[in-house]
């Protein structure tokens, strides 16, 4: 995907972005799953990435962490941060071809984000002790980690599906 | 040279991100300004979400909880009249208590003013107990000031905006209350424990008189954060290892958090 694709796919992609931010905030936060909220802000950036755009991955990834971060108490840039490292690490498998949704099997993509779910909760954890705050453990950590592989696993062909059609608006247009 | 190109292109971004972030971290003012322009940006994007979801859920929500909402609109009337008839029964009392707080300068906090407010959104996080407020700086809420519901201490203001403000729930990971008991002798420190957890206190000392059961209440200590007698939470659990010399406690909030629609923001600051 040349600079100009990945161009014309930024309008697109933060669009979606902001359409699963306000998901994230008005549904999801009061859809609590055992208590836990699923984190979409971090499954999308991490779908895109998927498709192995890695610089429309990371926009994504900023957009969605930062404007999620607004509006919460917790240390600023905790969850783009986070967001920011599953978009790159999902990019590096994208490229490689590793989840792609029709050549790989198809419990490859759900495991992938299964396993970025499980680990999302816990890498927030560790950063938010870097930043000095030592009681984000205190939460049920293994709780969210659960909850959030279960429900990344579930929501992962859909998010991507949706992550290939926003990146590949670039494409067409570029054609 | 391509794969070159993006890569470096990837790594620019996201040093200039983490760049971003750091600079917005340590300055609190644009931090501010950040919130209030990202709100801006979101609120056309949730109004629309909101619009499409609110309904759907009500309808589905409608049709499977009917019954549950009829008896627990029920069971809400008979507490209603039973809290109305507590009520009636304790105002000499309380006129007493009054009288009483007034003469020693002590802060009651049944005569200090409150805002009623409405709660808009829940915190969308796993890692911080908190909830959004319908009134802000314009209705006099500031920073630091208490706000209880639901028969007990339900947190304090942590942020404000003209129209708005956020509440730090007594159970945030972040959150700690001085609190006494029964004589109002001893004083323990309860914190939170996560959005679910309730709250605990640790390191008791055993000598300190206290079983499941027992209500505790704001302490109101020079310089503490809260009026005195706010209830807070009731001891679930007594917990003792064995060979030490203090023992932790599980506590459950007074106020029912999990049910939070309107909430009084006490009109008091907190003492230098």
């Amino acid at each position: 995907m040349g600079a100009n694709c990945v161009r014309r796919a930024l309008v697109p992609a933060v669009v979606v972005t902001f359409l699963v931010l306000a998901v994230q905030l008005t549904v999801l936060s009061s859809l609590r799953i055992g208590g836990v909220v699923v984190m979409l802000v971090w499954l999308w950036p991490f779908a895109v990435g998927l498709t192995g755009y890695t610089s429309l991955a990371l926009v994504t990834a900023l957009v969605s962490g930062v404007f999620f971060d607004t509006h919460t108490t917790t240390p600023f840039g905790l969850t783009a941060l986070v967001a920011l490292v599953l978009a790159y690490a999902a990019s590096r498998l994208g490229r490689e071809g590793v989840g792609d949704l029709d050549s790989a099997a198809w419990w490859v993509t759900p495991v992938l984000a299964a396993v970025a779910g499980f680990f999302a909760p816990l890498l927030y954890v560790a950063a938010g002790t870097f930043a000095l705050n030592f009681n984000l453990w205190r939460g049920s950590v293994l709780s969210m980690m659960i909850v959030n592989a279960v429900a990344f696993f579930l929501l992962a062909r859909p998010m991507t599906r949706l992550a290939r059609v926003v990146s590949n608006v670039g494409e067409r247009v570029h054609r | 040279m391509a794969t070159d190109r993006s890569k470096r292109r990837a790594w620019t971004l996201g040093v200039v991100a983490v760049a971003i972030l750091t600079v917005l971290a340590l300055t609190g003012g644009v931090l501010s300004g950040l919130r209030s322009v990202a709100n801006l940006a979101v609120t056309p994007f949730n109004w629309t979400v909101n619009e499409v979801a609110r309904p759907l859920g009500h309808l589905f929500a409608g049709a499977i909880n009917y019954s549950d909402v009829v008896s627990q609109n029920q069971k809400l009337r008979y507490e209603l009249g039973q809290a109305e008839l507590k009520s009636n029964e304790n105002w000499p009392l309380e006129r007493q208590l009054q009288q009483i707080s007034t003469s020693l300068n002590v802060p009651y906090v049944g005569s200090l003013p409150t805002v009623a407010v409405q709660v808009t959104t829940l915190s969308p996080t796993n890692f911080a107990a908190t909830v959004q407020i319908s009134k802000g700086r314009d209705s006099g809420i500031l920073v630091g000031m208490p706000v209880v519901a639901n028969g007990g201490l339900v947190g304090s203001i942590v942020a404000t905006t003209p129209h708005g403000a956020t509440v730090r729930l007594i159970t945030d990971v972040n959150s700690s209350v001085g609190v006494t008991f029964g004589d109002g002798k001893t004083s323990l420190v309860v914190s939170g424990r996560g959005v679910n957890n309730g709250m605990s206190a640790t390191s008791v000392p055993l000598a300190t008189p206290i079983a499941p059961g027992t209500s505790l209440a704001t302490n109101g200590l020079n310089g503490g954060l809260y009026p005195p007698g706010l209830p807070v939470a009731k001891v679930a659990q007594v917990a003792l290892t064995p060979g030490a010399a203090t023992y932790n406690l599980t506590l459950r909030p007074s106020a029912d958090l999990r049910q939070l629609q309107y909430l009084d923001v006490v009109l008091w600051e907190p003492t230098a």
